[in-house]
């Protein structure tokens, strides 16, 4: 009995690493034991499969081809007869195109996704370094750092303010021991504000964003030779980042001089592993520390639980986006909020569900999308947290953070996550049965001003540098922007003391990230609807002009 | 058979791989249960599907129900050779017709199944099981979380499923 015990655990183990059981080669002596196999399996299917490399539809092609296209491989072996001298020609030859390659922008961001593709985990040193003015380095931490591609990590803090300082996050749950309080503290593990510096996956997929990447020379880098690209970010200044020669992998980051300081972050060692060790990444409160938790959420194991917790069944989402799985679902019990996590490669996503209470308002910068003829918040990314956002945790101001919220049969909904927006549309249609539409990115016909409003491009662009700078940031407010124009047209000399219309009088009713409508509810405004657009940049981080409006009459 | 040339076989075997390699390894991967053996499974079923396909002209509409059929018998050939008792639970043997179905939703009868036996457990007896199989954490873990030792943990899962077996027998007699 006790072998039985053990080989069924030993086929669940297997099937939990993804490996084919040897039990699926050669047949297990015991029936009952097959029939616990097929238990196991049956009970599995209820996750999401877990889906091959991204690699996997070429390698099929290939694989497939090179078997039924005979006279393929014949080509082949006559080519790679026909001369050694040839081949190493051809070898050469290839090496010399991929060394040029890479100085090819576009190759070099490909070169390094691609590098990256094969990277299941890392464990390297961190040291970051700054330099002052007058050219003094000081190293300000050394960090040991244990990370894998579904962005889990461990960090060690070794030298630093923070000496001895474990911060860990299992994509389970996240915590950090404070060795000279003698503390953990335990926190949500999505989303998660504090992540490391330098996370490779980040700093790859930042680069694949860049406005531009330009090879400006080679240098070593933590001994290893290395190209060094300056990256041109979107909305920022550039740095410099440092590849290695050999494995195509960031090793060095040298950020702008800001104020007089500039950082460099270097991994001074790093090699590529299967995993992080799972003793690292276990969660456990060393003997004699405290525990204090200040994770709001509470797990459960089904959907059945948290009906009986909260009071309501939550919807849950029939076919999941291919290459998503459930992970796990929570509840936050004080807020009556469910949340149910899906998790890819180096991408989650969660729907927080509750009970719609107060009234429906959108976020002033947020796209409105629609959901049978009512409106859906879409913030791409989250700047403000309104409705059970507010309620779900810390999102607000995390750079590449996206939701999607409605109300739909009294209850209110987010889709929020760490992934492309396409993603979130995903999951926000198959719950709301495809019903969820994305604002139109042209301008649709309706919303051609009366009255057109002049403007100054060239006082648009000083604004926005303004902008940029941390001055007026009032104007990355579209009905902010509203009401201080409708203010001016109805107090021409100026504004003193209290606005004429209020900021409540004002509400979003169309916006696709680049043009926007604002409609104006008060009685004494002699505007109706203001028109605005994002000219000088069409993102988060552009400023709204107002380019037209109708009069009230 | 049509003599076709090799780059138009070639481009057509690529286009038919693309465009329907994801449905057909969701299913064997719902049969198998790893992704290494689903890999191996859905090479083998374009490897001896595309000859036929080819041969007799499948339409398109009909092409990814082929490969289905083809995927299942693959799994079910290998299953007979390596196992003594073919049908392990009767399951197996109505998932083919189900499941060869082209919408994954069939499949949804076989999950209200399962849950319902689940639901049936004590909720230890789930705990473990959900902790172990469906969210795959190690025997370690397991303990860790239940406060219990490795062993408890094995022999705990080992009865769940046995008592899971028996329900899902009860269920479909």
């Amino acid at each position: 009995m006790h072998d039985n015990e053990r080989r069924l655990s030993d086929y669940i183990d297997q099937l939990n690493a993804e490996k084919k059981p040897k039990e699926h080669e050669h047949s297990a002596a015991d029936p009952e034991l097959q029939e616990l196999f097929h238990t196991v399996r049956l009970v599995r299917s209820l996750r999401e499969p877990a889906m091959p490399e991204r690699n996997f539809p070429a390698k099929l092609v290939r694989t497939v081809t090179d078997q039924l296209v005979p006279t393929k491989p014949k080509k082949k072996k006559r080519a790679w007869m026909a001369s050694i001298v040839g081949i190493a020609a051809v070898l050469a030859l290839s090496l010399l195109m991929h060394i040029v390659s890479l100085f090819d922008q576009p190759n070099i961001v490909k070169a390094m996704e691609k590098a990256f593709q094969d990277v299941n985990a890392y464990h390297g040193f961190l040291e970051i370094v700054e330099t002052n003015a007058q050219g003094k380095t000081t190293t300000q931490a050394k960090l040991e750092i244990w990370a894998d591609k579904q962005g889990r990590y461990y960090i060690q803090e070794l030298e630093g303010s923070n000496k001895g300082l474990i911060t860990v996050n299992n994509g389970q749950t996240k915590w950090q021991i404070h060795h000279s309080e003698k503390q953990v503290h335990r926190f949500s593990a999505f989303p998660d504000p504090y992540r490391f510096a330098f996370e490779l996956g980040n700093e790859i997929k930042e680069i694949k964003q860049a406005v531009s990447t330009k090879t400006i020379g080679e240098e070593k880098a933590a001994n290893r030779p290395s190209w060094v690209v300056e990256v041109t970010p979107q909305g920022g200044e550039p740095y410099r980042i440092w590849i290695d020669k050999e494995t195509h992998l960031p090793l060095q980051k040298q950020y702008a001089m800001h104020h007089g300081i500039q950082y460099k972050i270097t991994y001074t060692k790093i090699e590529w592993n299967d995993a992080i060790p799972e003793k690292l990444l276990a969660y456990h409160v060393p003997k004699g520390f405290q525990e204090i938790n200040q994770n709001p959420e509470q797990i459960v194991a089904n959907i059945g639980e948290v009906n009986e917790i909260i009071g309501f069944l939550p919807d849950v989402i029939n076919q999941i986006p291919a290459g998503y799985v459930q992970d796990r679902i929570a509840i936050v019990p004080d807020k009556k909020l469910v949340k149910i996590y899906y998790r890819a490669s180096n991408k989650e996503i969660v729907i927080i569900q509750g009970k719609a209470t107060g009234k429906w308002k959108l976020a002033p910068n947020a796209m409105v999308g629609k959901i049978h003829q009512q409106t859906a918040e879409i913030q791409s990314p989250v700047v403000e947290e309104a409705g059970v956002l507010g309620a779900g945790g810390p999102y607000a101001g995390l750079t590449d953070l996206h939701s999607i919220r409605w109300r739909q049969n009294g209850f209110e909904y987010a889709v929020i996550g760490h992934a492309d927006l396409e993603d979130l549309v995903a999951f926000t249609k198959e719950l709301t049965n495809g019903a969820f539409e994305m604002p139109a990115k042209e301008e649709p016909s309706s919303s051609k001003p009366k009255v057109n409003v002049p403007v100054d491009l060239e006082q648009e662009k000083n604004d926005q540098k303004s902008v940029d700078a941390g001055s007026s940031p009032w104007k990355l407010d579209p009905v902010f922007v509203a009401q201080v124009f409708v203010s001016l047209q109805m107090s021409p000399e100026g504004i003193t003391g209290d606005y004429p219309i209020r900021y409540e009088d004002l509400r979003i009713v169309q916006n696709n990230g680049k043009e926007a409508v604002v409609e104006v509810n008060a009685d004494n405004a002699p505007i109706k609807r203001v028109y605005l657009k994002r000219l000088i940049r069409q993102d988060a981080t552009g400023i709204w002009t107002v380019v037209g409006y109708d009069p009230a009459s | 058979m049509v003599h076709i040339n090799e780059d138009s076989y070639v481009n057509w075997i690529e286009q038919l791989c693309l465009s329907t390699w994801e449905s057909v390894y969701r299913l064997i991967y719902f049969k198998v249960q790893n992704r290494e053996e689903a890999e191996d499974i859905t090479q083998e079923t374009y490897v001896r599907a595309i000859p036929y396909l080819q041969k007799n002209r499948v339409p398109p509409d009909k092409q990814m129900a082929f490969l289905k059929t083809v995927a299942l018998n693959i799994i079910r050939d290998r299953w007979r050779q390596h196992q003594r008792r073919g049908t392990t639970a009767d399951l197996e043997a109505i998932a083919p017709k189900e499941v060869a179905s082209e919408d994954p939703a069939e499949w949804s009868v076989q999950r209200i199944a399962i849950e319902k036996a689940l639901n049936q457990l004590s909720k230890e007896q789930r705990t473990v099981i959900e902790l172990r199989i469906i969210k795959g954490y190690s025997v370690a873990e397991t303990a860790r979380i239940m406060n219990k030792k490795e062993t408890t943990i094995r022999v705990m899962q080992h009865r769940a499923l046995q008592a899971l077996n028996r329900i899902l027998h009860d269920e479909t007699k």
